[in-house]
């Protein structure tokens, strides 16, 4: 009896002894925020190859949620610690970079460079911080049977901005219950990646090229926002969610959202046609830009592994496992160039309009200043969709505003 | 005390000067500089972030909202408290059941309250349907999308939440009033109204003095629904002290600036509970 206790002490804590035997053993780290159960084991596998192909390097995988996990890294990073590799929202990668957390990664990259998309987010002072990983865009979906009861063509696409909003208008007024245009209502930090993509669409811009000068005092920033009121109140206003839960009951014929959607309406089976497409442009035949965001990994500027910790991110890039990933996920728009060409893929079901969007679609600007910048933009939207101020009048608020801003 | 009797106490003790005490102080010293988050250039600034705060337009519309929040809650959740209270300190049947089912609320997790009111009070949704039929004219996107109503109906779900909670506190302290006082009361004649205002409610005092500090501070600092439901908006009418202390912290990463306007919060919300300390204490001993 005695032996046994002995035995059921002393056996695991020699097998652990043996565990922490390995020498020469490399760990790194990565932060991450696929926590779903259906993408998770995609994740943990591809660290698994990643583990075999490299013996003697074990990679700590730590889940990180979308509610604290931007706070998780900050917070780390700001102690000194923070994991080797960590994934970073497009808009997130300045804060860390321009604070010198991140390794610089613009000689590494130099090879990559022609195989992947969107490098702009992960700019500063002309070098490169961030490798692009999953990326994202808008697009216009559309209710099919809403605009055929509303008395359209069932082929009708709307091809510019004023055929966007006569089909919105009939809609609203031709069939019960429904509304034309669904567009998101004052929810802080939203709702200008709504307007954005209107302002660019029209030529307009925030910050002149160098960052230096405001442009929203622009005849093409007033007429982009004249547009954008005008288009709401033909429509329902609400939040994001529950316009998209109003689209998915068939209550909206045009709504501008990301492939969430798109896997929500596969996933809830809805008994309506809908199609995918481009965000109209002003005019027939211009180009529109839609509103880019995604998902990028970075090295930490203080890790003991770099050369591995990027050979990771690489192999999380590759073109196999983006395709690998992508498709698990439902998502269109991989950063590998090669992944998102790949016939297989484009063979998706609406898979083709986000990738075709992704290449007329920009992201925030990248300026230090840009979480304040962003908030007066806001506001001026905020307050002629609200009445409060002409569109003319909080343009030249707002300009006045960022101007200020720019100067400190 | 013997160090078995620190030992025992350590536990908190540390938890205490860990998470508590070192955070409070060194904010303090942090809202003397213009420490940013991720960044470790940080320069000593004075007083500088308590002017500045004081000539924000964003911080004043805060402040102003809090006070608004405090204002136009604590005495209709005081008065409903006390009226759930009288009423369900007489015996009748299924008292147990309504006492339990006005304290529900407090006891839900506030996110999960917040989301439906959120739907509650959408376009669509069961408050605005009541409004139509009884003849109003609610605003047109929900009650939370109107800079007029945002406010208001976050703080009509507050005071419902709250009520239960402070229902409770009522029920205990009319039960320590002594029953001899009402017998007193009825042989000298006095009416249900008389005993109700010489006897209950001064006997109530104390209760009522704590139960309007607490939610006075829990009013001030009302972050979550806020969180939830609004997230400051519609242009700023919901945007309140802690919110702001949120948004240029963890947002802007300010961290100087935001800790100076925490240690505003702070000071207002100590001033305010000083000050209804002096008025009901006073009021008491006369």
């Amino acid at each position: 009896m005695k032996r046994c206790v002995w035995i059921t002490i002393i056996l695991p804590l020699a097998l652990l002894s043996c565990g922490g035997q390995k020498t020469n053993q490399v760990s790194i780290s990565w932060w991450h925020f696929w926590t779903d159960a259906h993408i998770r084991p995609v994740v943990a596998q591809m660290v698994d190859d990643f583990e075999k192909e490299h013996p003697g390097v074990s990679v700590e995988l730590v889940d990180l949620t979308w509610a604290d996990g931007h706070d998780k890294i900050a917070i780390a990073y700001s102690s000194g610690s923070g994991p080797d590799i960590v994934e970073l929202g497009s808009d997130w990668i300045l804060e860390f970079s321009s604070t010198g957390h991140l390794e610089n990664l613009t000689d590494r990259v130099q090879p990559f460079h022609d195989q992947y998309l969107m490098w702009e987010p992960g700019e500063y002072h002309d070098s490169l911080f961030a490798f692009p990983w999953i990326l994202g865009t808008r697009v216009l979906f559309v209710n099919c049977d809403l605009l055929t009861q509303a008395g359209y063509d069932s082929a009708f696409s709307p091809r510019d901005w004023p055929e966007l909003m006569a089909a919105a208008q009939a809609v609203s007024e031709r069939v019960q219950g429904a509304y034309g245009f669904g567009s998101n209502s004052a929810e802080r930090h939203r709702l200008y990646k709504k307007f954005l993509p209107f302002l660019w669409s029209n030529g307009g811009e925030v910050l002149s090229g160098d960052g230096q000068e405001c442009l929203l005092g622009s005849p093409e920033a007033l007429e982009a926002l004249e547009y954008y009121i005008t288009l709401c109140k033909t429509g329902l206003t609400d939040t994001q969610r529950r316009l998209e839960d109003a689209f998915l009951e068939g209550k909206i014929a045009f709504l501008i959202s990301g492939d969430w959607l798109l896997k929500r309406l596969e996933n809830e089976k809805c008994d309506f046609k809908y199609v995918t497409q481009l965000i109209p442009p002003p005019k027939d035949g211009m180009s529109s830009a839609s509103f880019a965001g995604g998902e990028y990994l970075a090295l930490n500027a203080r890790s003991q592994h770099k050369d591995i910790a990027f050979e990771l991110i690489q192999h999380i890039c590759s073109a196999k496992n983006q395709l690998r990933f992508c498709l698990a996920n439902r998502t269109p728009t991989p950063s590998s160039k090669e992944a998102s060409a790949d016939p297989a893929f484009v063979a998706q079901p609406h898979f083709d309009t986000f990738i075709r969007q992704l290449s007329s679609s920009r992201t925030t600007p990248a300026h230090p200043k840009w979480v304040y910048i962003e908030g007066k933009l806001e506001k001026a939207v905020e307050e002629a969709l609200y009445g409060t101020k002409s569109p003319e009048q909080a343009l030249k608020d707002a300009k006045a505003a960022i101007k200020e801003i720019l100067i400190q | 005390m013997s160090l078995k009797g620190w030992l025992l106490f350590s536990p908190w003790i540390i938890t205490f000067l860990v998470f508590w005490l070192f955070p409070l102080v060194y904010s303090f010293v942090l809202s003397l500089t213009d420490y940013r988050l991720l960044s470790t250039d940080i320069n000593w600034t004075g007083m500088k972030n308590y002017v500045r705060l004081f000539s924000d337009p964003d911080f004043i519309i805060a402040l102003k909202n809090s006070f608004l929040f405090v204002i136009g809650t604590i005495p209709f959740t005081t008065a409903i408290a006390l009226g759930l209270a009288l009423l369900l300190n007489e015996r009748f049947r299924g008292r147990t059941f309504f006492r339990a089912a006005y304290f529900m609320p407090s006891i839900t997790t506030m996110v999960v309250i917040a989301l439906i009111f959120s739907n509650l009070y959408a376009r669509d949704g069961y408050i605005h349907l009541l409004a139509r039929m009884a003849g109003l004219s609610p605003p047109e996107n929900g009650f939370l999308l109107s800079t007029k109503t945002a406010l208001a109906s976050i703080m009509a779900m507050d005071i419902w939440m709250a009520s239960g909670y402070y229902m409770l506190l009522f029920l205990g302290g009319l039960q320590t009033i002594p029953i001899d006082l009402y017998e007193a009361a009825r042989i000298a004649g006095a009416s249900r109204q008389q005993q109700f205002w010489h006897i209950t409610l001064p006997m109530l005092k104390p209760v009522t003095l704590f139960i309007i500090v607490i939610n006075s501070i829990k009013s001030f600092q009302v972050f979550v629904e806020i969180f939830v439901m609004t997230k400051g908006g519609p242009l700023n009418a919901t945007f309140t002290g802690v919110y702001f202390v949120y948004e240029t912290g963890l947002r802007q990463f300010d961290f100087g600036y935001a800790s100076a306007a925490a240690y505003v919060v702070f000071a207002v919300i100590g001033l305010a509970s000083l000050i209804q300390f002096k008025l009901l204490r006073t009021e008491w001993r006369s």
